[in-house]
């Protein structure tokens, strides 16, 4: 008696819950094999803004190659991006391009991934792997770039905090990497690496520590805050992940220590360029994600359709970095805006 | 058997509607992976299965096993230890965590919800610690023992589809958990205490020892989840590995007819709570809906199930009423 | 009085529970002025009658008049606003607020969408003179002693201008004291025209306030009482429907060896009174003595749920420190604990479980496992021996009557056979026909050589029962009456220390 009218509920529910689903999926993403077209995923290692602006250009090149493409965003670090990715290996998509939270711990996944469809690996790269290719920056060449820009915002020298969402991925590492080899005039050397909470002291610079936060927003907040106050004397702060300079931005204002304390930044978070434009953040070293996302879908659709050419010669398509300060900064976000407004003027 | 048939026959129900819509949901591919998971996150259900019995609550599960899933390949990887040792290490860990708990929440009359979540933070912490926020993994090593997670075991007669070891680990402890529960003294003890502590005291039963004995199940349940995710993660993020884990678990507890108020639940109940959960998240990828509502529908769906039980109790014990006026 | 329309009135009542008819064709008239007994064993429908008139229950047939005009009352709200009060059994007050803001709660004076606390306090203080208490509305309720909190709510019902008021049960829990002072707030809201229904067990109490009496039982009238005709035997017969000559009956039993030595004992509640006694084997030993004397917390300690603080405590010879209640049922000494709902019974396990929980242990079967068929076979026996009155083994303790729940928890201790028996308030809401058997088992046990130690505050219950009565004051055993030398006075001089004489008559 009583579960005819729990099912009852359950199935009322259920139907209404994927029909409504049904209507949007058709349009944009899901579908999956209903029609000619080859179906491609992109799967980021976490979400963030940054990878919103990847999306737009997977939405463009699907749109211009013709393809059917899924993105799906990890909530929950690598637990839930094997999950979906083992879902996408359902749907049997036709190629998968991954940003590997860990790519030597992965293999297993990445090699799941290669046996039941074609895999490129973006943002980070996957060497060990049997990728096909890799679309994205060298993070060590850009991390010395950065280094770079804090020379130039603090050339007596001074003391520098390093901010990141997480130090597991290969990509921050590096950047952290570079960027620390760079303000310690170390040769060129990736495989290096300083342990975090260990102090760093260069000839003028000096790295305190490095803060992670987990991509929990509060947190990175809560760190640059705690950073001020624990080192009255800071003179730098570097965000190495997208969302770190605006905290780091909110954070000194909120001290009152603008100009006294330096920011230079990563990537091309709305807020990190309005706060080149105020002068306040000296300067960011930005990828292209737009491109990482566009380049990944273009080449995916390319092999689906039995098309080699696509490939980059030896498997790395680099998407170099760029510096943005305040002199080349309405260039940068015109272009920014402009992209992100194409698929809406089209 | 009786209980839990609401809560089963929404599982065939959702897995019936999401194969008519999809059909790959049917592949052997996903099956297993969609029972792999349920077995993973069906250890620690059933572990918490204990605690929410005996009136309790542990929030700490979720860190402890990124402690237990860090701890592991750290002692095996970068201290060179056997994997028995590490494996004795993390169960002891385990029980030793429990039995803090236990101790603190009888002895010290402290709120379980307050123990267990500065718990929560103590033990992510400490992960983080003491691993300098590095993830750990086992690379390409170890391969024998990560099977324990990623193995896969033939049916006979079958082909083309493996049950995934960590089913296989919990459908055991899922049976002695049940025969333990309802087959022993100390089981019953627990069942009794969760509905009237002071009663149950009163007729002399051990009330301290045996909550302090759900918490060391629960806690050492969470170890050996600990260690059954790293080992198939294989990539083990110390600021976030388990993160949130506990809530699925007592979601999963609810479902399956725990009442938090304690003293009722099935583990059968758990396990099939746990598995609504997971097959909810693959249907809601392999039917396309935006995986940005994947919470959404999974608590609607929890609320929706239990909203319905206490609605369907109320309908029963009206229809009771009325057979017997009649 | 019978010539005038009734105040309130019900006819034809019925209303089904499952498994149950609670209410068969009730009728009640209640005058203006009128103190109305309604009494009747557990069980016979008291409860869901009043339940009826305060809006927690429906009824399934039959009307309700107020004034002669049909009403239905839909809510406890519903009830309220006719100006009906059910004062509860247990009190329905928040211990955290002050009495004034007890008094209006949900209905608080307000300045500028603020509780106007003065208002409150102020207009509180009609009420708490109208029920005698002299203290301020700012008083904590949680300083105050239950008599006083029950006036609190006495006085809560009259400040929404309750015209009738139902009593249930409100002396259960108060001393001689403040059951003389509830009395007179009785009478004088007679005089101020206010009707009351009044429930009770105590049979004295009825028939010093009563106007007539209604008798329930199994849910119909068994009939009713004018005020010069109410006698304690009338009320009883006309309730249990039978005899009960053989009340408290007694079989001679022959005190044996010292079962239970109390030497020096200090416990918690009265941490510098020192308690030393003795309990024969075969001999009932009554503890009497006000609410605050500290019986019950002697009896938890010897129980092992409360530590002493001092002192030796020696169960058949043998020195012991009970840690826990376990111990003590170890050492063969049992108890069946005052607040039975929360300390004697799982409400929501079966009757069969309630039994056999203490000996799961026991009879355990090898590797720990569960004796089901060692606790059915307990369980059934119980029921035939005690005569509990339950459907079936499985059935939820919370569905029994209070009797019959008193009997599961004497069940549970039989069952392991003790050869200390200690029982707090053991009759405590129960009804007639229950206590008798009750009684009757605790002779029972004595004669077979079982050794009984009760704490209760019924006087004729300690009178009729005990072999001999320690009296209680303040912590200390203020003297010992052999059953020769027992007398209503005696208890009360003891009990009642320096100030004895003043407070007698019941």
């Amino acid at each position: 008696m009583r579960c005819s009218f729990v099912v009852g509920a359950m199935a009322v529910l259920l139907l209404s819950v994927s029909l409504g689903c049904q209507k949007s999926s058709s349009t944009s993403s899901g579908g999956g094999n209903s029609d000619s077209r080859p179906t491609v995923a992109y799967v980021t290692n976490g979400i963030a803004s940054f990878w919103v602006v990847a999306e737009k250009g997977v939405e463009a090149a699907a749109k211009k190659f013709d393809a059917n493409a899924l993105v799906r965003m990890p909530p929950k670090g690598p637990g839930s991006q094997k999950r979906m990715v083992q879902e996408l290996l359902t749907l049997g998509v036709d190629g998968i391009a991954i940003s590997p939270i860990s790519s030597d711990n992965q293999a297993d996944l990445l090699r799941e991934i290669s046996e039941r469809t074609k895999l490129i690996t973006h943002d980070a790269d996957a060497p060990k792997s049997d990728r096909i290719c890799y679309v994205g920056m060298d993070n060590y060449v850009a991390g010395r770039a950065c280094g770079r820009l804090v020379k130039e915002a603090l050339p007596e020298g001074g003391t520098i905090m390093i901010f990141v969402g997480r130090l597991e991925q290969a990509n921050a590492k590096l950047r952290r990497q570079g960027l620390i080899d760079e303000l310690l005039d170390r040769s060129d050397d990736s495989s290096r690496y300083d342990p975090p909470n260990a102090t760093l002291k260069g000839e003028k610079y000096t790295i305190l520590d490095t803060r992670t936060d987990g991509f929990d927003n509060s947190k990175a907040k809560a760190n640059a805050q705690d950073a001020i106050v624990k080192y009255p004397d800071l003179s730098c702060m570097v965000g190495l992940f997208a969302y770190n300079p605006p905290f780091c931005l909110d954070a000194v204002r909120e001290a009152g220590k603008i100009g006294q304390i330096k920011i230079v930044a990563f990537d091309e978070d709305f807020g990190t360029l309005q706060g080149i434009e105020d002068g306040e953040i000296a300067g960011t070293v930005v990828q292209n994600p737009y491109r990482y996302g566009y380049e990944s879908v273009r080449i995916l659709a390319g092999l689906a359709r039995g098309d080699e050419s696509v490939l980059p010669e030896g498997g790395f398509l680099e998407i170099p970095h760029r510096i943005i300060k305040k002199d080349n900064l309405q260039e940068f976000w015109t272009e920014l805006k402009h992209l992100l407004g194409e698929p809406d003027s089209e | 058997m009786k209980k839990i048939l609401g809560i089963s026959t929404l599982l065939v129900v959702i897995c019936v509607a999401t194969s008519v819509m999809n059909p790959q949901f049917l592949t052997a591919y996903n099956l297993q992976n969609v029972i792999r998971w349920t077995g993973l996150f069906g250890v620690i259900s059933i572990g918490a299965a204990f605690v929410i019995i005996t009136g309790g609550i542990d929030l700490s599960i979720g860190s402890l096993i990124g402690l237990t899933g860090c701890v592991l390949p750290l002692l095996i990887m970068q201290h060179g230890w056997s994997a028995p040792a590490a494996l004795l290490v993390v169960a002891l860990l385990g029980l030793g965590v429990g039995l803090t708990h236990g101790l603190l929440i009888t002895k010290l009359k402290l709120r379980p919800f307050v123990v267990t979540l500065c718990g929560l933070m103590i033990y992510r912490g400490l992960a983080r610690w003491l691993t300098g926020d590095q993830t750990q993994g086992f690379g390409q090593e170890h391969e024998t023992l990560r099977l324990l997670a990623t193995g896969k075991v033939p049916l006979p007669f079958v082909t083309g589809f493996e049950i995934p070891s960590p089913v296989l680990i919990m459908l055991a402890l899922g049976v002695a958990a049940a025969v333990f529960l309802n087959k022993t003294v100390y089981g019953r003890y627990m069942l009794a205490l969760g509905r009237n502590e002071q009663a149950a005291r009163y007729s002399g039963i051990n009330t301290d020892a045996m909550t302090i004995l759900a918490y060391m199940i629960c806690s050492t349940t969470a170890a050996l989840g600990g260690v059954l995710f790293a080992l198939d993660f294989n990539l083990i993020q110390p600021a976030g590995h388990g993160d949130f884990y506990e809530l699925y678990a007592i979601a999963a507890a609810v479902l399956g007819g725990c009442s938090l108020r304690g003293g009722e639940g099935s583990i059968a109940g758990v396990i099939v709570g746990i598995a609504v959960m997971r097959v909810l998240y693959n249907s809601i990828n392999l039917l396309g809906i935006d995986t940005q509502l994947e919470f959404t529908i999974i608590g609607v769906v929890i609320l929706g199930g239990v909203t319905a039980d206490e609605l369907a109790k109320r309908w029963a014990a009206s229809r009771r009423a009325a057979a017997e006026r009649a | 009085m019978s010539s005038t329309t009734p105040l309130l009135e019900v006819r034809g009542a019925t209303k089904r529970y499952p498994g149950v008819l609670a209410l068969r064709d009730v009728n009640l008239s209640l005058q203006p002025s009128e103190v109305l007994a309604v009494i009747g064993e557990n069980g016979a429908g008291k409860s869901t009658l009043m339940k009826v008139l305060a809006g927690i229950q429906g009824l399934d047939a039959g009307e309700i008049l107020l004034d002669g005009k049909p009403i239905r009352i839909r809510s406890v709200q519903a009830s309220l606003d006719l100006g009906i009060a059910l004062i509860h059994q247990e009190l329905n007050l928040c211990e955290n607020l002050d009495v004034a803001a007890n008094i209006f709660l949900g209905r608080e004076p307000l300045r500028h969408g603020l509780i106007h606390e003065a208002r409150a306090a102020e207009a509180s203080r009609k009420f708490l003179q109208m029920v005698g208490l002299d203290i301020s509305p700012r008083t904590p309720l949680h300083q105050l002693t239950i008599g006083r909190r029950q006036l609190v709510e006495i006085a809560k019902a009259l400040s929404i201008n309750a015209r009738v008021l139902i009593m249930d049960e409100p002396t259960s829990s108060l001393t001689q004291h403040e059951t003389e002072n509830l009395f007179e707030v009785v009478d004088r809201l007679r005089e101020r025209g206010v009707s009351l229904v009044y429930i009770s067990h105590r049979l004295g109490e009825v028939k010093r306030l009563a106007d007539r009496v209604m008798v329930l039982r199994d849910g119909e009238n068994a009939g009713e009482i004018s005020k010069q005709d109410i006698t304690h035997d009338k009320m009883v017969g006309l309730m249990v429907g039978r005899d009960i000559s053989r009340f408290y009956d007694r079989h001679p039993h022959p005190a044996g060896d010292v079962a239970l030595a109390v030497e020096q004992l200090r416990t918690h509640a009265h941490p510098r009174r020192r308690l030393s006694f003795q309990v024969r084997a075969g001999e009932i030993v009554g503890i009497a003595g006000l609410v605050g004397a500290g019986r019950t917390e002697l009896l938890e300690t010897l129980f092992g749920v409360e530590r002493p603080l001092g002192g030796t405590i020696k169960v058949r010879g043998e020195a012991t420190r009970f840690r826990a209640p376990r111990e003590a049922i170890a050492a063969g000494v049992a108890l069946a604990p005052e607040d039975r709902k929360q300390h004697g019974l799982i409400l929501e396990s079966s009757v069969e479980e309630n039994i056999g929980m203490a000996g799961w242990f026991r009879h355990r079967l090898a590797g720990g496992f569960f004796n089901r068929r060692r606790q059915a076979a307990d369980a059934q026996a119980m029921i035939e021996k005690l005569n509990i009155k339950t459907p079936h083994a499985r059935q939820m303790a919370l569905y029994l009557s209070g009797g019959n729940q008193q009997k599961v928890v004497l069940g549970k201790w039989l069952a392991l056979a003790p050869r200390v028996l200690l029982l707090d308030e053991p009759t405590r809401g129960i009804d007639v026909g229950a206590k008798e058997e009750i009684y009757h088992l605790m002779d029972q046990l004595a004669a077979e050589g079982v050794a009984i130690l009760f704490a209760s505050s019924e006087m004729e219950e300690v009178l009729g029962v005990s072999d001999r009565v320690l009296v209680m004051h303040q912590g200390r055993i203020a003297g010992e009456l052999a059953r020769s030398q027992l007398t209503e006075e005696a208890v009360m001089q003891l009990a009642t220390g320096a100030e004895t004489t003043t407070v007698s008559n019941l």
